[in-house]
């Protein structure tokens, strides 16, 4: 196993590559959660009960049952009904924060490629960053309905992990690094 | 000072990136927005996402075009030197991203216009209407939107396997593309 580890490190450039992927990955995630938030304002169409209007034309280039089609505004209303008054709020400001801090684990990936250690150093705060958003979002999702916990919770876990794994990469790395410049 | 040839290389870099950050968002919005009811007078969730969709999709279409510009102008410094497999293979990744990026945006837009939607770019610019309503048309468009998506994602898959690969045998090839 030892020798495994001696001939195969994983190189920082290889870890560099990983966290930009995690990085846009996570800032497309937050991304697309703040634009949902955004459009699924409380008071709207959904939430007064007007039936939806699924012409045919419409259906035909969706490919859409009108069964779907009705289910589109259900999908909505679900998500309004079954979200407490301050979810909405708690989201979008998460998901604002997290597009900030996903892309700003960018240079981060950039300097691991570059062995550029004081940005290298940045990512503990980063990815510890993101790693706080994700509990924050885990324990508000935990406390929604179970419409909404179904939605959420399964891959708010996922990227706690993968936080998690990056912190904890990023730290050996920088403790490695330390251990090898005071021998 | 930034010599030209940097220029270009530092340039390319940052519109390598916003390419990849915002193809991303476009993939994963675009899998939630068409869950939202179809448009109607009363029903109007669609507009937003679908209007940033289509700003993205059009101004992705203008980064590819002066990508393609900086890399032809690349290719005219460069000497005709001989190119290994994995070169030639990379090479045709990218043009084949290129590609599918200009025919992912330019079949989303023309289906939008078959539509009969307006668009108006970043909410500032009308564009005009380039034809006249077609359900035909806009089914084949949007079809042809859909398949070169999805053979857009197969190539950035490829992509960023490759980028790892070179990361992880440190083969000093990642260092060229990452500022």
């Amino acid at each position: 196993m030892t020798k495994i580890m001696q001939h195969a490190p994983v190189s920082g450039a290889g870890f560099g590559a990983i966290i930009v992927l995690f990085g846009l990955l996570a800032f497309a995630g937050h991304g697309s959660e703040f634009l949902k938030q955004v459009v699924l304002a409380p008071g709207s169409s959904a939430e007064l009960g007007i039936a939806p209007d699924c012409r045919a034309d419409e259906l035909d280039e969706e490919n859409l049952t009108v069964l779907e089609c009705q289910l589109l505004v259900s999908n909505v209303q679900m998500q309004l009904a079954s979200s407490p008054h301050w979810f909405r709020t708690v989201q979008l400001l998460l998901s604002g924060v997290g597009m900030v801090v996903a892309l700003g684990s960018l240079p981060v990936g950039f300097a691991f490629v570059h062995n550029r250690l004081p940005m290298i150093k940045s990512g503990i705060t980063c990815f510890g960053l993101l790693l706080a958003l994700d509990l924050i979002g885990l324990i508000g999702a935990a406390s929604t309905g179970p419409l909404l916990r179904a939605q959420y919770l399964w891959p708010l876990f996922l990227w706690l992990n993968i936080h998690l794994c990056l912190l904890l990469a990023n730290w050996h790395y920088v403790r490695g690094d330390s251990l090898e410049q005071n021998n | 000072m930034v010599k030209p040839s940097n220029s270009h290389a530092i340039l390319q870099m940052v519109l390598h990136w916003t390419l990849a950050a915002a193809i991303l968002f476009l993939f994963v919005s675009s899998w939630w927005m068409l869950s939202l009811p179809l448009p109607s007078d009363d029903y109007t969730y669609r507009v937003v996402p679908f209007q940033l969709h289509k700003n993205i999709g059009i101004t992705l279409f203008l980064i590819i075009l002066v990508m393609i510009c900086l890399r032809w102008v690349r290719r005219l410094q460069q000497n005709a030197a001989a190119r290994s497999a994995l070169q030639t293979l990379a090479d045709i990744d990218q043009w084949l991203i290129y590609a599918l990026v200009a025919a992912c945006c330019s079949s989303g837009y023309l289906s939008s216009s078959y539509s009969g939607w307006n668009t108006e770019f970043w909410w500032l610019i009308q564009l005009p209407a380039w034809a006249r309503e077609n359900d035909g048309l806009n089914i084949l468009f949007s079809d042809l939107h859909q398949w070169s998506c999805w053979l857009l994602l197969l190539a950035i898959v490829l992509h960023i396997a490759a980028a790892i690969y070179h990361g992880l045998r440190d083969d000093a090839l990642l260092p060229k593309m990452f500022p």
